[in-house]
């Protein structure tokens, strides 16, 4: 564990990223140049995003109920809360037991946080209306 | 070598990534650009060698954030597009007082002299085990004290999205 | 630190006895512990502890602001019982987040790292920016969250910005390594390390309402419900004056005469603009909340003049003004329950048919005026003479002429109270315990004007 790291390490990710990015690039590319070169035709119904079955009515945006919202947010909030396991986890045995102890308090907040949300019917479905 | 020219890269997709969050028309695009800018950052963090800084932000920001960002937009209401009416004297004072702050800020970098700053690609505290180590000695309080911060939020969460239950 | 650990426990007990449906112990409950946490808070004086690496100073100047939050909290959830009477279901959220914000406002009068101060601004703003929307069906409340959170995140950001360019030149979060920074490289700091605290004086600016960065606090204030508007402009104002107080005293006191122009600017500006937007307000919480953006003009003073007497003038500035904004708005919720509105016709003869109201909404307008012999005025004259003891003279006789016109529209709710006819309005029945109450925290601002000299000695 002695070798420091450096940037270039990550240069295999970077190879990666260009090919991933690259494969689409060129396939966007080939499939324009390979495909004939008559004229595509745009009708009424093959620009629509189903061109069969049921005919599509109104518009996608319309106001949800707010519960998708806060799941959202409270899986955002325990999101960040796992980040903080993972240096702790590293550092698990260095630190012995005031380090477990340290993260026992922090997960007791965040457990309690979860019971209260949980009380307070946060995922609760059934009471909605 | 080759480390300078992705910053540069990497530079340049960030600022044209931020330009066009606050020009794109549309919210959703915004949103993209968004995440574009959160990438770009992100390999920033790389080369500056903070690579749990850089896994973070990917998976926070660009992950669950911008994910939570994407859902408010779409579900949003937003069927209006286009640019909300502005006058042209709150344009203006926006124009001076944001070109006063950039000149500053740029006036201010020059000055200063860079050369002090050490090789930060030697630097190995940006490691998840010497970040940790840090985290949990050094800075124990504002860590704990996070979690009051997290609860807070949550309560604030339940209090404003649920239905009081009478 | 021992207020921290007392008060995060009483939060979590406090949402607990929430969530399993128990109102009736939840008032008594968080009375009985801010009184214990106040003395826990107190027993630690003279200690001077650092905890956790300096992040953490117990110092004189902390314990005794944290007592002075600690006793507007406990000011303001006395008249809690009045103000939701009408609500059925348990409150424990509301009263969580104010107990939250309270731990955030004592971490920012004590910090001795800049990362503390940072959690410390957030904890309190995120607390106040959910509370100021907590009366969910009111758009009013609903625009003051808003409002606030937009532009209070805005103003975090430059705060942060600011911090990350200190931490540049100097390479310190710590205080006192930052100034040892600044006392070795007297000669030669980086305009960048300039830049740095011109944003940090923006944020901190920003959470005091000082002008130009006050335009948020009228509709926020206003829009708010009134307990929360009590709680924002008292707590808030307190500690962000501490940690502001306690930046520059520690960090950049070598560096005054750079943030004195900036910081005479802010105090200038926000003593005139405060004090002539207040006088043609006809909404008392529109008043009462232009009357705190002038008092943060007069909270500058002393961190400009830096005086050895700064800290205890700023402390019983801080008080004085707690507790008598904390009065007028327990009268404010009192009359718009009764009346329906916030406008001043409402205080139309209310000394006829409310003597006890009208005595205490009387004194805590008077004490904001600075009218002797009451805590308004021993603050105000304490916090003249430290400006004047550093050389301030304009800044003195700007503050003087602020406060003359302040007189104007403190006067104008009591000529309304005692010298108009109350047209059709009835009598507004209180209970006995309100009345009680707002007495005692009335003579308390009275009592408070007799002993300038036993607060400002204690820092």
């Amino acid at each position: 564990m002695d070798k420091n790291f450096i940037p270039e390490d990550y240069i295999p990710i970077l190879v990666q990223s260009v090919v991933a990015f690259g494969f689409v690039a060129v396939t966007m590319l080939a499939t324009h140049f390979i495909t004939s070169k008559r004229k595509r035709i745009r009708t009424l119904h093959k620009d629509e995003n189903f061109e069969c079955g049921i005919e599509i009515k109104g518009n996608a945006r319309f106001p949800f109920s707010i519960r998708y919202f806060l799941i959202a947010i409270l899986f955002v909030l325990f999101d960040v809360e796992i980040i903080f396991f993972y240096p702790w986890a590293i550092n698990f045995s260095e630190m012995e037991w005031m380090g477990f102890f340290e993260m026992l308090l922090f997960m007791f907040f965040l457990l309690f946080g979860f019971y209260y949300i949980y009380k307070k019917g946060a995922f609760d479905w059934k009471h909605d209306e | 070598m080759l480390s300078k020219y992705i910053f540069y890269f990497l530079s340049s997709v960030a600022i044209y990534a931020a330009l066009m969050v606050l020009i794109s028309k549309k919210p959703i695009h915004s949103v993209l650009y968004l995440t574009l800018a959160f990438f770009a950052i992100a390999g920033h963090y790389i080369l500056l060698n903070a690579q749990f800084l850089a896994v973070v932000h990917i998976i926070v920001y660009a992950g669950a954030i911008m994910v939570l960002f994407l859902f408010t937009v779409m579900l949003l209401n937003l069927n209006i597009e286009g640019e909300f009416p502005k006058k042209n004297i709150i344009k203006f004072a926006a124009v001076i007082v944001g070109g006063l702050i950039l000149i500053t800020l740029i006036g201010t970098f020059r000055t200063y002299d860079l050369e002090i700053i050490k090789n930060p690609t030697l630097n190995q505290i940006g490691l998840v085990k010497n970040l940790g180590k840090v985290l949990f000695k050094e800075y124990l309080l504002p860590f704990e004290l996070c979690s009051i911060l997290f609860l807070a939020a949550m309560v604030g969460a339940v209090m404003l999205g649920k239905k009081d239950i009478q | 630190m021992n207020a921290i650990i007392a008060l995060s426990a009483l939060a979590i007990l406090t949402m607990f006895f929430g969530v399993i449906q128990k109102k009736s112990v939840l008032l008594p409950l968080i009375l009985s512990g801010l009184i214990i946490v106040f003395f826990l808070n107190v027993i630690e004086w003279g200690t001077f502890k650092h905890y956790y690496n300096e992040m953490f100073i117990a110092d004189n100047f902390n314990i005794a602001f944290t007592a002075a939050l600690i006793l507007t909290t406990f000011l303001v959830f006395i008249f809690s019982a009045l103000y939701y009477r009408t609500v059925k279901r348990p409150l424990e959220d509301i009263y969580a987040l104010m107990l939250f914000s309270l731990i955030g406002g004592i971490t920012m009068a004590s910090f001795g790292n800049i990362t503390m101060l940072f959690i410390g601004i957030e904890t309190l703003s995120i607390s106040f920016y959910i509370l100021a929307g907590s009366k969910k069906f009111d758009v009013a409340s609903n625009e003051a969250a808003l409002k606030y959170f937009l532009t209070g995140t805005f103003a975090t950001g430059f705060l942060l910005f600011g911090m990350a360019l200190i931490y540049g030149v100097s390479g310190s979060f710590n205080l006192q390594a930052i100034n040892s920074y600044i006392i070795a490289n007297k000669e030669s700091i980086p305009t960048l390390f300039y830049a740095g605290m011109i944003l940090v004086f923006v944020g901190m600016a920003f959470k005091i309402a000082a002008v130009p960065f006050h335009f948020w606090a009228p509709d926020v204030y206003t829009g708010s419900p009134t307990l929360i508007t009590a709680f924002m402009s008292t707590i808030g104002k307190v500690a962000s004056i501490a940690a502001f107080y306690r930046l520059i005293s520690i960090t950049f006191l070598n560096v005054h005469d750079f943030s004195v122009d900036i910081l005479m600017l802010f105090a200038i500006a926000t003593i005139i603009v405060g004090n002539l937007s207040a006088m043609t307000q006809d909404n008392m919480k529109r008043m009462l909340a232009y009357s705190g953006i002038s008092n943060s003009g007069y909270l500058l003073f002393a961190i400009i003049a830096m005086g050895p007497k700064s800290a205890g003038t700023l402390l019983y500035f801080s008080i004085s003004y707690a507790i008598a904004t904390i009065t007028a708005f327990a009268v404010i919720m009192l009359v718009r329950e009764e009346r329906g509105t916030f406008s001043l016709q409402d205080y139309k003869g209310l000394a006829k048919q409310n003597p006890v109201e009208a005595f205490a909404m009387a004194v805590a307008m008077m004490s904001l005026a600075g009218i002797p012999p009451l805590a308004g005025f021993m603050a105000k004259y304490n916090i003249f003479s430290v400006a004047m003891n550093g050389g301030y003279v304009w800044l003195v006789i700007v503050g003087v002429i602020g406060s003359m016109i302040s007189v104007f529209y403190y006067f104008k709710p009591i000529i309304y109270m005692y010298f108009h006819r109350a047209d059709a309005h009835k009598k507004i029945e209180t209970t006995k315990a309100y009345k009680i109450h707002i007495l005692l925290v009335s003579i308390l601002l009275i009592i408070l004007g007799f002993l300038p000299g036993l607060v400002i000695g204690l820092l």
